[in-house]
């Protein structure tokens, strides 16, 4: 059982060179005062206690809420591809995945340029629509833009870890369970849900992430008033330069997120996981 | 029933790849536009193709990019995946450590991850550029690489790999012909993601990267001012080039057999053209150290002619290394973390406090033999009396551009106060930055923009939280250029420079300053204290200061020029009757920003996030 174990050493080194050390400086960061200097530490709760304020709340309220709905949206059309997918001939598969990667390598800026350009009020989709003789519709500065630009982007990275599960799936296994008296319903659901939870919520919680944390297409299809944790964190960080507070920020998300990962890593506490 | 449910199948794959693709679809369409617009079609041209083949900074970006994805998604796919196989036979501690510290990259937004690398490199030494930028996408791509293999390996019978061993295979022979082929679609999708990941990222990059290294992103994010289908013509390559790497992926398939070599084969030819790249992009001089002196230059996006560096590079015979930035505070933040330059082109409140805080040497005028074209409007100004630091780049105000067809001239009058105008609800942008809204809403109360009275600042915040709940406003950034060039819009808060852009795309538009003041701003030239070569750098201000520099340079950017017989002479011809080139000067009530102290930065940015949340 021990062979193989020392392949995880090197990266254990290089995590704590590149992921240990810089989280404690910005732990050290949230829980001090001392501005950008850290030769100056003056032990403070300021910066988290400051979160607290209603303008703050609303803020992570509306990123999360945001997050939810992107990530609800992404699984809802992600699933049923990826197992189309995965249904297919195994050449014409990974054509498929690649085919959804591919529009995600073009620069993101790029893309939401091209939905500005489609959803603008003298837009694309509503030089279509006044053809057919309806009214303007206005799409921008939106939610529904918002959400429809992070779907659009992150639904790529709820599709890819769905299809690795879903793929090389014994076929026997559906089989099997279709022998014993399982209707497709319940064949799905029991056994090939189950079974591809593992991609399921690695795609949940990267999508999550990433919609929570995106500051470019809420700035740029919902406009300058869509801030979200992302912005204000970039906004602390860099215009208006208290590192403190951003850190702070960030650590309270990151320690959000961190119970919200636990909490889904239970539901997929598999049994083959004994080592 | 299956043939309707494979039918149903084939209509949910077109759709879901119709709403994928349809942006990539207007971008490779908006590559062949005639304008510079990226919303508004105005007829078929292969202009930005040649644009692209003739932009150094752009090409090189691309081999960065393209080289560092691939060696990034190599190392990465590599690393990761013996992770996750030593790590289901790690101790449980260890293990746990492990996967929560590789969490941690994901979880934290990029710009957390970018400052603690920043901070990290600077401390350690390093020098910043091609090998930061290498290391920093090897860092955050792996822990997707192991997200993606780990569920694979921790899915697969322990006891195979143990078969294997008593038939006789040795540990390496298990690991490749049994363990990596049963994980191989997690390895593929985790190759994939890092892929992605470290192809479109920007935060991290820029951060980490130094010396003039930059990718595409960098280069994108920093032209935002003056984008352009430049990047569609790229975006268009990039998707034809995919494309035909799959079919041609796709008939060596089909015709050859042995699907496995192939494989193997396939990644040993990537990452040899990655080398191949990478050492004749070292030759190249991308990286590479030359025994010409060099110069390095720090200025903001799309902020000179390239081809006059070039020029400056010939003459002189040195080399310009040339990166830029997205806003002063993000060269601050760089300047913060000890990246060193040799002139910066900042704007005044900046400079003020570049220069208080000791980041700055004196200009020794006397090598400056162009000192006299300078325009005396912007000389002496509050920033630096007597222009002890600084020399004058660009100039301009902040005001009104509204659209002559919609706005009714007599509403004029109201100055600032036409943004509160309810005729024009919802047809308004105000621009994204709390220093430029709060000076408007300062200005139209009669107050100064620099102050720092609690109560003042109070009743300017009210004013936009009234504008913001009455007027319906947009808060938007640069892209509140190709908006109003699109004539989404009727009225916008802009820059005089950008203003002057944006008319000379769209003649419906106007521009005006209001007469309760506005902000007079001036971008210029500074050496650092760190300057290795302070007399490169005064010849390459003074080179920027000749007539026919400064000409071209005008005629490229568009902006006001401080060489004041070349802001003369294009008032008569290239920006002839665009009254955005002409800002106003010597207005009493006009200012300049100053550098605000922290407490009041914190008030401002605060209260810009309560506006804007209402």
């Amino acid at each position: 059982m021990k062979h193989f174990r020392k392949l995880s050493v090197p990266y254990f080194i290089w995590c704590i060179i590149f992921i240990l050390i810089p989280l404690v400086l910005i732990i050290l960061y949230a829980f001090t005062n001392g501005g950008n200097d850290v030769k100056t530490l003056n032990f403070t709760l300021d910066n988290f206690a400051r979160i607290f304020d209603e303008t703050y709340i609303k803020v992570f309220a509306k990123s999360l809420l945001l997050g939810v709905l992107t990530t609800a949206i992404c699984f809802v059309m992600g699933y049923p591809l990826a197992y189309i997918i995965s249904k297919q001939d195994d050449s014409i598969q990974d054509m498929l995945i690649m085919a959804v990667t591919i529009p995600t390598w073009i620069n993101m800026v790029i893309r939401t340029y091209a939905w500005i350009n489609l959803l603008s009020d003298n837009g694309i989709i509503n030089g279509l629509l006044g053809l057919l003789g309806i009214d303007p519709v206005t799409m921008m500065y939106t939610n529904f833009s918002v959400v429809l630009g992070l779907v659009c982007n992150l639904v790529p990275f709820m599709i890819i870890p769905i299809h690795t599960s879903l793929r090389k799936m014994d076929p026997s296994l559906t089989e099997a369970a279709m022998d014993l008296g399982a209707d497709p319903v319940q064949t799905f659901i029991r056994v090939i849900f189950k079974l591809s939870m593992p991609g399921v919520i690695n795609g949940i919680i990267m999508v999550f992430l990433m919609a929570i944390s995106s500051f470019v297409i809420p700035r740029l299809l919902g406009g300058g008033q869509f801030v979200l944790i992302g912005n204000l964190i970039e906004q602390q960080f860099v215009s208006v330069g208290d590192w403190n507070f951003g850190s702070a920020i960030s650590t309270i998300l990151a320690v959000l997120i961190l119970i919200a990962m636990r909490l889904m890593k239970k539901m997929d506490a598999s049994p083959m996981d004994e080592a | 029933m299956k043939k309707k449910s494979s039918v149903l199948s084939k209509i949910y794959i077109i759709l879901c790849f119709a709403f994928f693709y349809l942006p990539i679809i207007v971008t490779v369409i908006f590559s062949f536009n005639s304008s510079k617009s990226l919303s508004k079609f105005t007829g078929f041209s292969l202009r930005w193709y040649a644009a692209l083949i003739q932009n150094n900074e752009m090409m090189s970006a691309v081999y960065v990019s393209v080289t560092i994805a691939i060696l990034a998604t190599v190392f990465s796919t590599f690393l990761g995946t013996i992770t996750a196989i030593g790590l289901s036979r790690q101790r449980k501690v260890l293990k746990n450590a492990i996967l929560t510290m590789n969490d941690v990259p994901i979880l934290n937004p990029d710009i957390v991850t970018a400052i603690g690398w920043m901070l990290l490199f600077s401390s350690l030494g390093f020098n910043k550029g091609y090998l930061t930028m290498l290391l920093a996408h090897i860092g955050f791509s792996t822990p997707f690489v192991i997200t993606s293999v780990y569920p694979k390996v921790r899915s697969l019978d322990p006891n195979l790999a143990n078969a294997a061993m008593d038939l006789g295979a040795t540990p390496y022979q298990a690991l490749t012909k049994v363990i990596i082929p049963m994980i191989q679609p997690g390895i593929f999708a985790g190759a994939l993601l890092a892929f992605t990941m470290s192809f479109d990222d920007f935060v991290i990059s820029y951060f980490v990267t130094g010396n003039g290294v930059k990718n595409i992103s960098i280069v994108v994010y920093n032209m935002t001012k003056r984008i352009n289908p430049t990047i569609n013509a790229l975006s268009a390559i990039v998707v034809l080039l995919i494309i035909l790497v799959l079919i041609g992926m796709r008939i060596s398939r089909k015709t050859g057999a042995g699907e496995k070599v192939r494989g193997g084969k396939l990644v040993a030819v990537i990452i040899a053209a990655a080398l191949v790249l990478v050492m004749l992009g070292g030759r190249a001089g991308i990286s590479g150290t030359t025994s010409k002196r060099e110069l390095r230059v720090y200025n903001a996006g799309e902020y000179v002619d390239p081809e006059l560096l070039t020029e400056f590079e010939e003459e002189f015979d040195c080399k310009v290394i040339y990166e830029t930035f997205e806003s002063n505070e993000m060269l601050y933040t760089k300047i913060l973390a000890g990246d060193t330059y040799d002139i910066l082109i900042p704007s005044d409140y900046m400079i003020e406090r570049l220069i208080d805080e000791d980041y700055l040497q004196p200009v020794d005028w006397s090598l400056i033999s162009n000192a006299d074209a300078i325009n005396p409007d912007v000389l002496d100004r509050d920033y630096d009396p007597g222009n002890v630091y600084s020399v004058p780049y660009f100039w301009g105000s902040v005001g009104i551009l509204y659209d002559t067809t919609v706005v009714d001239e007599e509403d004029l009058a109201d100055g600032w106060d036409l943004l509160m105008n309810k005729k024009y609800a919802g047809n308004l942008y105000m621009y994204d930055s709390e220093r430029d809204s709060f000076m408007i809403a300062l200005k139209a109360l009669g107050y100064s923009m620099n102050t720092a009275d609690p109560d003042e600042i109070h009743e300017a915040y009210e004013w936009l939280v009234r504008q913001g709940q009455t007027m319906d406003v947009v808060y938007a950034g640069d892209d509140v250029i190709d908006n109003m060039i699109s004539g989404n819009k009727a009225i916008a808060v802009v820059y005089s420079g950008d203003g002057a852009y944006i008319m000379a795309e769209n003649e419906d538009l106007e521009f005006f300053e209001p007469e309760q003041g506005t902000n007079i701003w001036c971008d210029a030239m500074v050496i650092t204290k760190d300057c290795q070569n302070t007399d490169l750098a005064h010849e390459y201000i003074d080179f920027f200061l000749r007539e026919d520099v400064a000409a071209r340079n005008t005629v490229y950017i568009g902006y006001s020029t401080a060489v004041l017989s070349v802001y003369e002479s294009m008032q008569e011809e290239d920006f002839a009757g665009i009254s955005a080139f002409t800002p106003r000067v010597d207005y009493e009530k006009d200012e300049v920003f100053h550098n605000q102290s922290t407490a009041v930065k914190k008030m401002f940015s605060e209260l810009w996030t309560m506006v804007k949340s209402k």
